[in-house]
């Protein structure tokens, strides 16, 4: 009975040790401890307090849209961009910008990135079908995925950028803290 | 993340009822022993095929033009008898996940979230095979807790979405299956509710001022109805199994405060076919749970067709 109830307590212990193997750990035991580190300010990047890398890509439309054009336009406060795979979460966080955001915040600039559809046309499709056309948002196509690598983002990421070109906020999309960054815009 | 919103839901049913049926066995989260036996292998393989969503009003949407998500799972299950009344299980899965956007490819695979099972016999079937008096129409009830560990690659651990296996949090659900046997027909009914930790969050992709999160209550109910059928006169059998499954989630909250429509709702059916041998110490399956792709079957969740192969053993 002994070695049944050891091979019972290895059986649990092994994918517990895998999961700390494969630095997984943080979710057992997680931290509530700020590590954020300090960035170099005026270095280009893709965390808070750095220049935002820049990009021309096309939009659904066909427009091509440059970064450092939209946020030397005038009454441009700031830019939003938001990773999406339009997926549902992504409808949560997209509904929730454009009825809560949107609306409040005439000067920023709210880009939907869809870095799933590999041509302006599926772009445009996903935009239509998901029920996003004229809804406040422009959609742009990151049909290679530059805009996502240059930001490593992923599914919800979204990031604010003021009109100095620097990063104010960049992690998963929540509605009060987004809200928090455009008031703290300039 | 949806990976593993998936991998939860693939632990309900039909592999949760028909783990109620006469002779055990069932996916590795609801390993459930038949009477007399000491302990139970048992091993499955899921394929899970995305194919559209359906939005926080319920309207079904397809996934862009050229997407092909899938997720497959490895699941080992073990079951061990402590005593006459109880039983615990551990089910542990490995998953792979290969996206496939129109714009990229995406592989990765690791261990998922872990689940422990213990379960209560409260009461027995002990009359399966006719109906003389009233008390003969007592059901089996098992009872029991489990806990979901989150042995897996959540959205905290800093990587992309692509690469999730699992939730990233603990969750201790109470659960109940209600089943009766009259051959060669049985019925079950699986009922699960379970509250996840909330839990410290200060990574995602990067780390991230920190904050505290807990995924809504979760709620599940499954039905099933079995045929059972004889191959010749040696007690082979081959069962069949049709099943209707709910899942609910409640409201995420965020520092406490609830985050509105982020729940989560998924309807599915299911079909099983299961064979046992004469002595049930060996049995195979192969499920089917399929969602219909149509408004008002699910809301915020994906809708997907998930195919599993299964072969358990017991051990007397």
């Amino acid at each position: 009975m002994g070695s049944v109830n050891m091979r019972w307590l290895l059986l649990l212990l092994i994918p517990i040790f895998l999961a700390g193997c494969t630095g997984m750990m943080d979710d057992l035991n997680p931290s509530g401890s700020d590590k954020q580190s300090a960035v170099q300010s005026g270095t280009v990047g893709s965390h808070v307090g750095q220049i935002a890398p820049d990009f021309t890509i096309s939009d659904t439309l066909g427009t091509s849209v440059t970064l450092s054009s939209v946020l030397t336009g005038t009454a441009v406060n700031g830019v939003v961009l938001y990773f999406t795979m339009w997926c549902p979460s992504c409808d949560i966080h997209m509904s929730s910008m454009r009825s809560f955001q949107i609306p409040v915040f005439p000067n920023v600039r709210f880009y939907a990135v869809d870095y799933v559809s590999g041509t302006v046309t599926d772009a445009r499709n996903s935009e239509l079908s998901n029920g996003y056309e004229g809804s406040g948002f422009i959609v742009l196509a990151d049909t290679v995925q530059t805009v996502l690598n240059l930001y490593h983002g992923t599914m919800g990421t979204t990031i604010v950028i003021d009109k100095t070109g620097t990063i104010t906020m960049n992690e998963d999309y929540k509605d009060d803290r987004l809200t928090a960054a455009l008031t703290s815009l300039p | 993340m949806l990976a593993a919103l998936f991998l939860g839901s693939a632990s309900l049913s039909p592999s949760l009822s028909w783990a109620a049926s006469c002779c055990g066995g069932g996916g590795g989260a609801t390993l459930l022993l038949p009477k007399f036996y000491q302990g139970m292998v048992d091993v499955s393989f899921d394929l899970e095929k995305y194919d559209g969503f359906w939005n926080q009003e319920g309207k079904y949407t397809p996934d862009p033009a050229g997407s092909d998500l899938r997720q497959y799972r490895l699941n080992i299950g073990a079951a061990r008898r402590l005593s006459t009344k109880w039983q615990a299980s551990v089910l542990i899965p490995y998953v792979w996940n290969v996206n496939k956007y129109a714009s990229a490819t995406h592989r990765t695979d690791g261990i998922g979230d872990m689940t422990l099972n213990v379960w209560y016999e409260a009461l027995d079937d002990t009359s399966a095979w006719k109906i003389r008096d009233l008390k003969d129409l007592t059901p089996s009830i098992a009872i029991g807790p489990s806990l979901v560990i989150p042995t897996g690659i959540s959205p905290y651990d800093g990587v992309p979405s692509d690469d999730v296996t699992g939730r990233g949090f603990y969750r201790l659900d109470g659960n109940i299956i209600i089943s009766k046997t009259l051959h060669p027909w049985s019925a079950s009914v699986a009922l699960s509710y379970g509250s996840y930790l909330e839990r410290p969050v200060n990574r995602e992709v990067d780390y991230v001022p920190p904050y505290r999160k807990k995924l809504g209550d979760r709620s599940s109910a499954s039905i099933s109805l079995s045929y059972i059928y004889y191959l010749g006169s040696g007690g082979d059998a081959l069962t069949g199994t049709a099943s209707l499954s709910e899942l609910r989630e409640a409201d995420t909250t965020l520092d406490g405060s609830q985050i509105d429509n982020s729940g989560l709702k998924k309807d599915s059916i299911g079909g099983t076919i299961a064979y046992s041998s004469t002595d049930h110490d060996w049995g195979i399956r192969a499920i089917w749970i399929h969602t219909l792709k149509q408004d008002g079957w699910g809301e915020n969740f994906p809708a997907t067709d998930i195919y599993t192969i299964g072969v358990n053993y017991g051990f007397r």
